[in-house]
């Protein structure tokens, strides 16, 4: 009886619980980029006035950028999560991002833009050179100017050109340093060996004019959230990933 | 037959030989005056006369973690050779390293820097970021990323710069 009693709580429980559940589900906008190509877009849609393009280049594998993009959505930021290497059929590698074309994202960012929000880009680890390379083209072909780009958040940014060299000072990719208005904030974890090197690259990311603020996230790795050893503190960081989000869109805000 | 055995040879040698690089910077060898796990000071200078491999690591490296075993061997195998190693922790704490420390037992000392000091003057941006330094106090290889420190390549290149 008492089974039947808790089948019953749980099926209400499901029956309750599924709207939302539908609800926080992306919807999928396709865009034309260019004659040949179109992006799919996972669009995360939300009242607030803040709009967050993120680039996570392994669809299908995002399971933390998803969840993290529900909650911020539920949260009132819209996010837009494009298919990039999909919409140009470029196999799913890390080396491919540098093989999307950046007129492509610009096509992203202008459809975003027209929604009448703050536009902010977002992306991790070898993935930021692309949020850099297509900020600067932006502002390029703006006369100089953020236009409506609200800012950039690099998280655990690796932008080094080449193999890093004991006793010498790094070389970055030819995107840093190229921005002059668009404001940027760098999140490091504290348990990495680049969070030696944070100083270096704020300085250098600055050099174009654009206002650098960095973070270190206390506790935890490079890549916490895709980590299959992740441990007590990164767990914990990842399910507050959104709140970490929230905050740095904020903090860029500030600066702008 | 034979060709295969000489690519072969490269192909497993080749690692090793690209690993110590001759050193291409300018200027003094930082200093380094930091204290060791047993609270034991060390300073570079004290050291002149010696080959010393300045290693810069810390636990949270998995390249970092896998050759440190290999550094006890290599310490085996410069024998009497004037040769010390000395193993610059990158900012952690005491109860972050001391785990992995009894875990591999180190037979060379751990220097703790948590304040990063070491770090800047030396130029360090990744882990394991390694120096060499001869017996004049000056800087001869780098190495970055992590190595079989026993490969009989390393060795003989550590020996040759000891003058053994």
């Amino acid at each position: 009886m008492r089974l039947i009693k808790s089948l019953q709580q749980i099926l209400l429980i499901l029956l309750v619980s599924l709207p939302v559940a539908v609800f926080a589900q992306a919807e999928i906008e396709t865009l034309e980029i260019s004659d040949e190509a179109e992006v799919d877009i996972r669009v995360f849609k939300a009242d607030g006035d803040k709009l967050l393009l993120g680039f996570a280049c392994d669809e299908g594998q995002s399971v933390a950028e998803e969840a993290t993009a529900m909650s911020l959505a539920e949260d009132g930021v819209e996010v837009w999560m494009p298919d990039m290497l999909g919409g140009y059929m470029l196999p799913k590698t890390r080396s491919s991002i540098y093989s999307i074309p950046s007129e492509g994202l610009y096509s992203v960012i202008e459809r975003a833009i027209e929604t009448g929000k703050k536009v902010f880009l977002i992306a991790s680890g070898p993935d930021t050179e692309l949020v850099l390379r297509v900020a600067n083209e932006w502002e390029a072909k703006h006369d100089g100017e953020a236009a409506g780009l609200a800012g950039v958040v690099l998280m655990f940014p690796r932008l080094n050109e080449g193999k890093p060299e004991p006793g010498k000072e790094p070389e970055y990719v030819e995107a840093v340093g190229k921005t002059k208005e668009v404001p940027l904030l760098l999140l490091e974890g504290e348990r990495t060996p680049n969070r030696w090197g944070v100083k270096h690259l704020t300085t250098a990311l600055a050099a174009g004019g654009s206002h650098v603020h960095a973070k270190l996230i206390p506790d935890v790795r490079g890549y916490f959230f895709k980590r299959q050893d992740a441990n007590m503190p990164e767990e914990v960081v990842t399910t507050q990933l959104a709140g970490l989000i929230k905050a740095s869109l904020f903090f860029l805000g500030r600066t702008d | 037959m034979k060709k295969l055995l000489i690519l072969l040879l490269l192909v497993f040698t080749l690692p090793a030989m690209a690993g110590l690089k001759p050193y291409e910077g300018e200027g003094a060898t930082p200093p380094l005056k930091l204290v060791d796990m047993q609270g034991n000071a060390h300073d570079l200078v004290e050291y002149k006369g010696k080959v010393v491999l300045v290693q810069f690591w810390a636990t949270y490296c998995p390249p970092c973690r896998e050759e440190m075993p290999s550094m006890n061997r290599l310490m085996e195998k410069m024998g009497d050779t004037p040769f010390v190693i000395l193993a610059v922790n990158m900012g952690e704490t005491m109860e972050e390293v001391e785990p992995f420390v009894k875990e591999v037992g180190p037979e060379f000392p751990i220097l703790m820097d948590p304040d990063g000091e070491s770090i800047g003057a030396w130029q360090v941006f990744a882990a394991p970021s390694n120096f060499v330094v001869g017996a004049d106090g000056k800087i001869h290889y780098t190495l970055f990323g992590g190595v079989e420190w026993d490969d009989d390549e390393i060795v003989s290149k550590l020996k040759e710069l000891s003058g053994s």
